[in-house]
């Protein structure tokens, strides 16, 4: 109970305890509070001084209202500061409840779990005890059992009870003193709540009076700050007035200033405008009569322009109105001129046209012209290689029908002449002999029988001529030429007296001469196995089968060609003496310089043949007058390049003409014929007929004679027939049969069929 | 008087010259208008006027918004009536008068500004914190919120249920079971013991962020009795599945419910990476150490900025365990730990966890039994922190010396703006300057 009492003490006392603190929490409060509002009163008399330091400082420099100016900004810091200084000790105020009643639980807790301990300590030593108690009287219950004497066992039962009650006393107490506790602790409970409703009414006191606080001191603050902010106004308001009117007084002086010297300035340009008006006066007053004069000159100067202004004005409407005629005409002249113009500029434009179109057509008919032309050439030339064909095949058909009417015909005259020839020496008994006729040689169709001369015959004919030196050979020669030519008829006379023109007139020795040139020096176109075959033979063989050989190298082959040779080598040379002489003084030397004239010379002769021929035939006689000596060897080599290279040419020229006339010769081809015809002259013919006339009458007896030698044959073979037949009838059986047998009456001896034989 | 007689004339006077006898009709009908009593100024009302009437009648019927023209709609939502049936004006309606008029109709105190300034999300949260209030097992009609879900789950940010009645008893033999905690394991009494399941109304509303719950039973008075305030286990367990599938939530308080150890576990064992949540209190419950370590646990596994433990029982093993979290945590900005029992040892962990925090910003140890060892390791914490900005010791026993060496602590700090030493037993001094130090270093924190 006492500790009941003592922790029921223990309990109470912290309540009181617990009150303790809470005035003195509230205690500062009241404090902080007085605190504070003697820092506002400070700083409100700090302000008032401040205010008073600036009404005086006012009339001071700018500066110091600019630290005015940071004044009111001080106030507002100061506010700030102060008003949250209210707020941290208000919100202090108001948590401070908190605080306390957070420390008062933490003690209630503290204590809670002392008197915890105490109880469970206490209940623990309770129940050791009480068990101890409760051993003892149940190790008596053994005892009892063994007490047998009742007075014994009343009293160890009466014991054993009021121990009993002893304990159960103890327990009750014990619940008692717990039960006491839990009804204080209700009471406790009871006042907690009243305390915790006191104390939340003490809450919302506080925050209302801080609330109330709060918005007292913001209002007041607020007014402090703006009576600060309109007390700077005000300053700066009289200090900007103040400014403002001293400006305007000093403008008021400056204005004074300029006005007075404006008067004096006014004052001055008076005088001067004064001066200057006398000055003027007189000086007008100059001008006035120099001007007058001068006015008086101009007047008459004026009146003689007037009247040459007239003149010149009559002078001037005459020129106009002439020009004004004229400009009309050139108006009219021009308009024509135009229209002149547009005409021609059509006209213009049409012939240009037409040109155009004209040339357009031209154009296109000379393209089809040029067509035309191409196709033409083409087919002309088609037409001259089908010629040149035809001519080919019609000479070779030619050539084959000739010759097989030439063997017809000459098979025709040899059995002929066989047959006459039979006649003669079989039936006339006479000689025969066979008639040489010219044309019994020829074979194929008539030719001129020069061209088939060779170069190498001619060559050989000429240097055998020159070394026997007999102009008989020449005039032989000529004979022949003449007889050919005569025999040939009049086939190409130009070509005949072309041919024989260089033979005529170059003499025979220098065509050897220059032969023997050439077959010495040119000895290289001679193959040298030929060289060295040559060597055992005689000069003139020699030069003959060189003179072969170079031909061939130098495809010559015909007379002509061998002629035009000379004939080069002849022109060259009187070219050569033609320049000789006429530049024999600029030119001394002659050499590889040469080679232009002989050039010139081989162009001369292609081009202007006949011209140079002309000249040639005329200096013929003094070519052949010169010796042959002037030709140096050397040359013969250039000479030979250049007769080389136009030799072609030539060649080629000749060829086509040849060919082109030998078509054409035709006209002794009918003698040739008749002649082959008559080949059996009419003498003989007649000898012929009448010879056939007594042969036929020899025929016919001979005929008559044969006939009659058949028929005997026939009676011949009929006797012996008849014979025979004869002989059987005898020799048969028959007959001896018979009682005459024909045998015996008929007498006749056969001749044998041996005698008929 | 004249307007209508004026139309008269002007309708009369291009038949005038037609029929005489017109002109005496007009007349007789000024003189009709102008002795009927019954006659009034008031113009028969617009046809729209009538339509709009009528959909205000039958809007419940027939509800036509979206279709009128602005000012008819402002004409209509201005006349509706505030107690047509939410399944008709909920996804309707969106005019903020309306759901004033509304709010203003059903309570008497409206904040709006505690519910992001929008009246309709204030009617539709406090409506259903009222349903869930007057809530009682096995008696009311689950339906009753499950109707409202459709309703108001585009509305629904907070929830705010201060109040969960438990079902009501038949025997009072059960209750008497229910007394002791060995009598939740018997079906019959655990069944009939659990509040409202939350779990079907948290997950379907898609953007709830806050939470506040509290198992417990207002104004009871009288009838009281401690099974009324009863956060069973199973209720525990519906609830944290329920957070588990809340992945907006931002904002937890599960406070005065008697959350021991086991159920913190529980909740925190479901809330562990946790994408948005943001701040936890689980002040005035039961939990001890255990829970502690779980909490230390959930501060290194979620983004968890505030957490308020005030009022629980947590010891200096508790204590050491938050301690361990708070050295390696970077997320965490206030910590309250008032009304336990943390003592000097768990103290001195926190201190020295701090020493290499640097993101915690506020830190509230009062009644702790804390003394002079604290305040020393505290003083190398307020030298060396550079995060701290407020520190609270009030109703500790740092005793006169823990003072002084507290004030040579926070010699060099410049952060800390608030330290709450009241009685702390620091002595009046070191209070004054202290004060005078964090005066200096708030100037320079505003500055």
């Amino acid at each position: 109970m006492r500790r009941g009492a003592g922790a029921e003490a223990a309990a109470a006392l912290p309540g009181r305890r617990r009150r303790g603190p809470d005035p003195a929490l509230i205690d500062p409060g009241p404090e902080e509070r007085i605190a504070a509002r003697r820092r506002r009163i400070a700083a409100r008399l700090d302000a008032k001084c401040r205010e008073a330091l600036g009404e005086d400082a006012e009339a001071k420099t700018a500066e110091e209202e600019e630290k005015e100016q940071r004044g009111s900004h001080k106030q507002i810091e100061e506010s700030r500061q102060r008003l949250a200084k209210l707020l941290f000790d208000g919100t202090q105020l108001v948590t401070n409840i908190q605080v306390a009643v957070d420390s008062r639980e933490t003690q209630r807790r503290a204590e809670e779990a002392e008197l915890k301990l105490q109880r469970v300590e206490r209940l623990e030593n309770e129940a050791k005890t009480n068990a101890c108690k409760f051993e003892t009287i149940t190790s008596k219950w053994a005892l009892a059992k063994e007490k047998t004497i009742p007075q014994e066992l009343w009293e160890l039962l009466n014991q054993q009870q009021q121990q009993c009650t002893l304990l159960l006393e103890e327990k009750n107490k014990l619940i008692g003193e717990l039960q006491q506790e839990l009804r204080s602790k209700d009471e406790q409970y009871v006042h907690a709540l009243k305390k915790q409703s006191d104390d939340i009414h003490l809450l919302l006191e506080r925050m209302e009076e801080q609330i109330r606080n709060m918005l007292k001191n913001y209002r007041h603050e607020l007014l402090q700050i703006e009576k600060a902010f309109e007390l700077e106004r005000q300053e700066l308001l009289d200090d900007n007035k103040k400014k403002w009117e001293e400006a305007i007084q000093a403008h008021n002086a400056q204005e004074l200033e300029d006005l007075a010297a404006r008067m004096k300035k006014v004052e001055e340009f008076e005088k001067q405008l004064n001066q200057l008006q006398v000055q003027g006066v007189e000086e007008y007053n100059s001008m006035k009569s120099q001007l007058e004069n001068n006015v008086q000159t101009l007047e008459k100067q004026l009146q003689q322009i007037k009247a040459i202004y007239q003149l010149n004005q009559e002078k001037l409407e005459y020129n106009l109105q002439v020009l004004k005629k004229q400009d009309e005409e050139n108006i009219i002249i021009k308009s024509q001129q135009k229209r002149k113009l547009n005409r021609l500029h059509d006209v213009l434009n049409n012939l240009r046209r037409k040109l155009t179109k004209q040339e357009k057509q031209h154009r296109e008919e000379n393209q089809s012209l040029a067509a035309d032309y191409e196709r033409i050439v083409g087919q002309c030339k088609e037409l001259q290689r089908m010629m040149r064909h035809f001519a080919v095949s019609d000479t070779e058909k030619f050539m084959e029908v000739w010759l097989m009417n030439e063997e017809e015909a000459k098979g025709l005259i040899r059995r002929a002449f066989d047959a006459d020839r039979i006649i003669h020496t079989q039936q006339l008994g006479l000689p025969w002999e066979e008639p040489r006729y010219w044309f019994l040689n020829n074979v194929g169709p008539l030719r001129h029988y020069k061209a088939k001369r060779t170069a190498t015959k001619l060559a050989a004919e000429v240097l055998t001529e020159s070394s026997c030196g007999g102009q008989e050979e020449e005039g032989k020669e000529k004979g022949k030429e003449e007889m050919a030519s005569g025999e040939g008829g009049r086939e190409n006379p130009e070509k005949a007296d072309d041919r024989v023109t260089p033979l005529q007139n170059i003499s025979k020795k220098t065509v050897k001469r220059i032969l023997e040139l050439v077959s010495d020096e040119s000895g290289f176109l001679i193959e040298s196995k030929l060289l060295r075959l040559l060597q055992p033979l005689g000069k003139h063989e020699r030069t003959l089968m060189k003179l072969d050989s170079i031909f061939t190298a130098l495809e010559i082959d015909s007379e002509d060609d061998l002629y035009q040779l000379v004939d080069f080598f002849l022109k060259y040379k009187a070219q050569e003496v033609a320049v000789s002489q006429s530049q024999a003084a600029p030119h001394g030397q002659e050499g590889p310089a040469s080679e232009d004239p002989a050039d010139l010379a081989a162009d001369t002769a292609d081009d202007g043949a006949s011209s140079q021929r002309t000249e040639l035939t005329s200096s013929r006689s003094s070519l052949d007058s010169l010796p042959s000596v002037y030709v140096h060897a050397d040359d013969i080599l250039k000479i030979l390049k250049a007769f080389v290279r136009d030799f072609d040419k030539l060649r080629g020229q000749d060829d086509s003409s040849k060919d082109l006339l030998q078509g054409q010769d035709s006209s002794k081809d009918g003698e040739y014929w008749n002649a082959l015809a008559h080949a059996i002259p009419e003498s003989k013919l007649k000898l012929w007929d009448a010879l056939m006339v007594a042969l036929e009458k020899y025929h016919n007896v001979l005929a008559q004679r044969a006939s009659l030698i058949t028929e005997v044959a026939v009676l011949q073979q009929q006797n012996s027939e008849l014979c025979l037949l004869l002989d059987q009838y005898v020799t048969s059986s028959v007959n001896q049969e018979l009682l005459s047998p024909p045998v015996q009456w008929m007498d006749l001896e056969l001749p044998g069929p041996e005698e008929a034989q | 008087m004249q307007e209508p007689v004026a139309g008269d004339v002007s309708t009369a006077l291009p038949s005038f010259p037609s029929q005489a006898s017109l002109a005496a009709d007009s007349y007789c009908i000024q003189r009709i208008i102008a002795e009927d009593p019954e006659w009034s100024l008031a113009i028969v009302p617009q046809l729209t006027e009538l339509c709009l009437q009528h959909i205000i009648r039958n809007f419940e019927k027939n509800p036509i918004m979206d279709h009128l023209l602005p000012e008819h709609q402002r004409k209509v939502l201005d006349k509706l009536s505030t107690g047509l049936p939410l399944t008709v004006t909920a996804n309707l309606i969106h005019d903020e008068d309306y759901w004033k008029r509304c709010c203003t109709q059903h309570w008497q105190v409206c904040d709006v500004s505690n519910y992001g300034d929008s009246w309709k999300r204030m009617f539709f949260e406090r409506h259903l914190e009222n349903i869930l209030k007057s809530f009682i097992p096995n008696i009311t009609d689950p339906n009753q919120v499950l109707e409202l879900i459709p309703l108001c789950k585009e509305y629904v940010w907070k929830l705010e249920v201060d109040q969960f009645l438990p079902p009501v008893k038949l025997d009072q033999k059960e209750e008497e079971d229910d007394f002791s905690d060995s009598g939740r394991d018997f079906g019959l009494s655990e069944v009939s013991m659990h509040h409202y399941d939350l779990g079907v109304l948290i997950t379907a509303l898609p953007h709830l962020e806050q939470l506040n719950l509290t198992y417990g039973v207002k104004d009871c008075g009288m009838n009281f009795e401690w099974n009324l305030f009863n956060f069973t286990h199973q209720d525990c367990y519906n609830l944290a599945v329920a957070l588990k599938k809340c992945h907006n939530l931002k904002i937890f308080k599960l406070t005065r419910s008697k959350v021991d150890d086991d159920k913190a576990r529980l909740l925190i064992q479901n809330l562990l990476d946790h994408p948005c949540l943001m701040e936890l209190n689980l002040s005035h419950n039961l939990i001890g150490d255990k829970g502690a370590c779980a909490v230390g646990k959930l501060i290194n596994h979620s983004k968890l900025e505030i957490l308020d433990m005030c009022n629980n029982q947590i010891r200096h093993l508790g204590a050491q365990a938050l301690a361990q979290a708070l050295a390696n945590n970077s997320t965490l900005t206030s910590l309250n730990l008032r009304l336990n029992c943390v003592e000097d040892e768990g103290g001195q962990a926190i201190g020295r966890a701090l020493l290499t925090n640097t993101t915690l910003k506020s830190i509230h140890l009062g009644s702790n039994e804390l003394s002079e060892p604290t305040a020393t390791l505290f003083s190398q914490v307020l030298a060396q922190n550079s995060a701290l900005t407020s520190i609270n010791f009030s109703c500790n026993h740092i005793g006169l010396d823990g003072g002084k060496q507290l004030l040579e602590g926070l010699m060099d700090n410049k952060i800390l703006t608030e330290f709450d030493l009241r009685l702390a037993e620091v002595g009046q001094e070191s209070e004054y300057l202290i004060n005078q130090i964090l005066q200096a270093n708030q100037e320079r924190a505003r500055l």
